[in-house]
C-alpha cells in the first residue's frame, strides 16, 4: 500500500478528482433533491410566481381521485409485474436449464433480444400489434373465438395489456439471472434426492427453489422499483398525452409529468415526486445493499 | 425388461420434444414482434393495416424509409441520439474509472464519507429530481440544446462503484513498480489502469450506451425543436402527430433497433454480463 503521507503530486491527484466529484454531485443531485422537497411546499410556476403554501399540495394530492387512482395503478402494476414476471421467468429458466449447451445459448439469445432493444421502439411495435380490429392480437383473439378486442382502448384491460408488454420485454433478463443461479445448484444434491426417491416436482420445490431464492428476492426488489417508476411504457402505448383511455392507466410518474410540464403546477408535481421518492426509498436501499453484495462475490 | 427400457426412453424423448416445442414457441414470441416490424416497415400503410400478417407483399418498397429520412428528418434525430449517447458513455467511463482508481488505491481522510456521498445518488432516480434539474438546466441557458440532455448525467455512481471493485483487484505491486519508474498518478491512470480495466469498461460502456440511447422522459422535458430531438423523442412526437402513418414509424423503429441488434449479436456475452450484474435500468 501507499504511505499515507502522500507526496505533493499524489495530493494533487486526490484533490483533482474528488473536488470536481463533490461539486458536480452536489449541483446535479443533492441540490435538486432538496429543492424538490422545498417547492413541494409551495405554489410555483418556476419562473414568476412563488408562494409558500405549507402542506396544501400534499393535502390536495391525497384528496384527488387521480392521485389515488395513479397510486393504485402503480400498486397493481407492481404486484402483477413482480408475481407474473417472476413466475413465468422461473418456469422458462428451469425449462432452458434442461436443454443441451447449444440450445441453451440459442434460447437465451432469443429471450434476451427484447431486453437489449429500445423500450420506445418495442412499445411502438406492440401498440400496432394491439391495434383494435386489424391488429395481430385482435385477429388472434377473434380467431380463438373471443371476438375482436380493443385492448389498449378498453379501460378495463388497458393496464394489464401494458404490463404484459413489460413482462415480455424483460423476461430474458430475469431468465438469465435465474439460469445462472440454477447452474450453481450442485448436482450432488440431486443424486442424494434421487437415492431417497424424490419426485421431479419435489426436487424442484424443495431443493432448487430455496437455493435460488436469493436471486428471486433480488428480482422482486428490482422489479418493484421498475414498477414504481414506470413511465415510458405507458406514455408510448397509450394515446397522447398518455394515461388513457380516460385516466385508467395513469401512474405516479405520468401524473407528475402532467402536473409539472403540461399544467405548469410545479409545486404539486414536486409533491408527487416526493411521494414517489418515499415509496421508492426502502426498495432502493435494499437494491443498493444487494448490488454491493452481488458484485463482491 | 427390454420393453420397459425402450418405453422409458421413448417417454424421455417425448418430454424432450415437448420441451423444445414450448421453448421454441416462447422464443418465437420474443423475436416475432421484431420480424413483424422489419417486414412491415417495407409495406404501405394501407396494406399493413388491412393485412398485417402478410409476409411477402408484392408492393413492398422503401417508401417508408424515404419518408422517415426525408420529410420527417429522422437522420437528424439519429445523429443527435448518437452524439448524446456517445458523450454520456465516454464521460461516464472516464469519471467512473478515475474515481474508481481514487477510491481503490488511495488513502486519504474522508474517503469513506466521500464514497457514501457518491453512492447516495443511487437513492433517487431522475424522476424524483426532474423539476429541479429542469430549472437548473434552464438557468444554465441550455434548454433545447443537446448539452441539456447530457450535462446532468456525466457521472454514474454504479459505474464508480463497479470500477472501484475492479481496480481493487489490480495488484498494488504493479502500481508501485510504475511509481518507482517515476510515473505520476495521472500517468499511472492513463498507462496502467485504463488498459487493465478494459474488460470492465466495455461492459459498463454497453450498459451506459443502452440506457442513454433509450432515455425518453428527460429529453422530452428539455428539448422541443427538431434540431435537438433524440430518437425516442422523435418517435413519441411522430406517433402523436401522425398516428395514421404506422409505416414510417415502423421504418424508424427498425433504424433504431437494428444497430443495437447487430452489436448485441457480436457481443452477446458482454451485454448479458453487464445487464445481469446490475439488473438496473436507466
Amino acid at each position: 500500500m501507499q504511505t499515507p503521507l502522500a507526496r505533493p503530486k499524489r495530493r494533487l491527484f486526490i484533490w483533482a478528482v474528488s473536488v470536481p466529484l463533490v461539486i458536480y454531485i452536489a449541483l446535479f443531485f443533492y441540490w435538486p433533491l432538496g429543492y424538490n422537497v422545498m417547492i413541494s411546499f409551495a405554489k410555483t410556476n418556476l419562473m414568476t410566481t412563488f408562494q409558500w403554501t405549507g402542506f396544501s399540495n400534499y393535502v390536495s394530492l391525497f384528496q384527488s381521485d387521480l392521485f389515488r387512482g395513479s397510486l393504485w395503478n402503480n400498486i397493481q402494476y407492481l404486484l402483477i409485474l413482480v408475481i407474473g414476471g417472476i413466475v413465468t421467468s422461473i418456469i422458462i429458466a428451469e425449462l432452458i436449464s434442461l436443454c443441451t449447451r447449444v440450445w441453451k445459448r440459442v434460447f437465451t439469445f432469443m429471450f434476451f433480444t427484447p431486453v437489449v432493444t429500445s423500450m420506445v421502439a418495442s412499445a411502438l411495435i406492440w401498440k400496432l400489434l394491439y391495434f383494435p380490429k386489424t391488429g395481430l392480437f385482435s385477429q388472434v383473439s377473434n380467431f380463438l373465438g373471443f371476438g375482436p378486442q380493443t385492448f389498449l382502448y378498453d379501460p378495463r384491460i388497458a393496464l394489464i395489456c401494458i404490463i404484459i408488454f413489460d413482462i415480455w420485454k424483460d423476461t430474458g433478463l430475469r431468465v438469465v439471472i435465474l439460469l445462472a443461479a440454477l447452474d450453481q445448484v450442485p448436482d450432488t444434491l440431486f443424486e442424494a434426492a434421487d437415492l431417497d426417491g424424490a419426485s421431479e416436482w419435489s426436487k424442484f420445490f424443495r431443493i432448487k427453489l430455496p437455493l435460488i431464492f436469493p436471486q428471486i428476492f433480488f428480482l422482486m426488489v428490482i422489479y418493484s422499483i421498475n414498477a414504481l417508476r414506470v413511465f415510458t411504457q405507458i406514455f408510448m402505448l397509450t394515446d397522447y398525452p398518455g394515461g388513457g383511455p380516460g385516466t385508467s392507466t395513469y401512474v405516479l410518474n405520468l401524473l407528475m409529468y402532467h402536473q409539472s410540464f403540461r399544467k405548469t403546477t410545479f409545486g404539486i408535481g414536486a409533491s408527487t415526486a416526493t411521494v414517489i421518492f418515499i415509496l421508492l426509498f426502502i426498495f432502493v436501499l435494499m437494491q443498493i445493499r444487494l448490488n454491493m453484495r452481488r458484485s463482491q462475490t | 425388461m427390454r420393453a420397459t427400457i425402450t418405453s422409458y426412453h421413448r417417454r424421455r424423448l417425448a418430454y424432450r420434444i415437448i420441451l423444445y416445442i414450448i421453448l421454441g414457441i416462447g422464443g418465437f414470441i420474443m423475436i416475432y414482434p421484431f420480424l413483424w416490424m422489419i417486414i412491415n416497415s417495407f409495406r404501405s400503410n394501407f396494406n399493413l393495416m388491412t393485412a398485417p400478417l402478410t409476409i411477402f407483399d408484392p408492393e413492398a418498397s422503401l417508401e417508408n424509409y424515404v419518408m422517415a429520412f426525408g420529410r420527417l428528418k429522422l437522420g437528424r434525430a439519429f445523429l443527435n441520439s448518437v452524439i448524446v449517447s456517445a458523450v454520456i458513455t465516454v464521460f461516464v467511463l472516464f469519471t467512473s474509472s478515475i474515481s474508481g482508481f481514487l477510491f481503490a488505491k488511495f488513502r486519504f481522510k474522508g474517503k469513506e464519507a466521500l464514497f457514501m456521498y457518491v453512492l447516495g445518488t443511487l437513492m433517487a432516480p431522475i424522476y424524483v429530481i426532474l423539476i429541479p434539474l429542469f430549472r437548473l438546466v434552464n438557468a444554465m441557458g441550455l434548454l433545447d440544446t443537446l448539452a441539456a440532455i447530457f450535462v446532468p448525467f456525466l457521472i454514474h455512481a454504479f459505474g464508480i462503484f463497479l470500477m472501484r471493485q475492479f481496480i481493487a483487484g489490480i495488484p498494488d505491486s504493479l502500481i508501485d513498480a510504475a511509481r518507482i519508474d517515476g510515473a505520476s498518478d495521472f500517468g499511472i491512470y492513463v498507462r496502467l489502469i485504463l488498459p487493465l480495466t478494459m474488460p470492465a469498461l466495455s461492459v459498463l460502456g454497453i450498459l451506459i450506451f443502452l440506457w442513454s440511447w433509450d432515455e425518453l422522459l428527460w429529453p422530452l422535458v428539455v428539448v422541443h425543436s427538431d434540431a435537438s430531438k433524440t430518437i425516442p423523442v422523435w418517435l413519441t412526437v411522430f406517433t402523436q402527430a401522425e398516428a395514421k402513418l404506422p409505416g414510417p414509424s415502423l421504418a424508424a423503429s427498425t433504424v433504431v433497433i437494428i444497430p443495437v441488434l447487430i452489436v448485441y449479436f457480436f457481443f452477446q456475452r458482454n451485454f448479458i454480463k453487464g445487464m445481469t450484474m446490475t439488473g438496473l435500468k436507466y
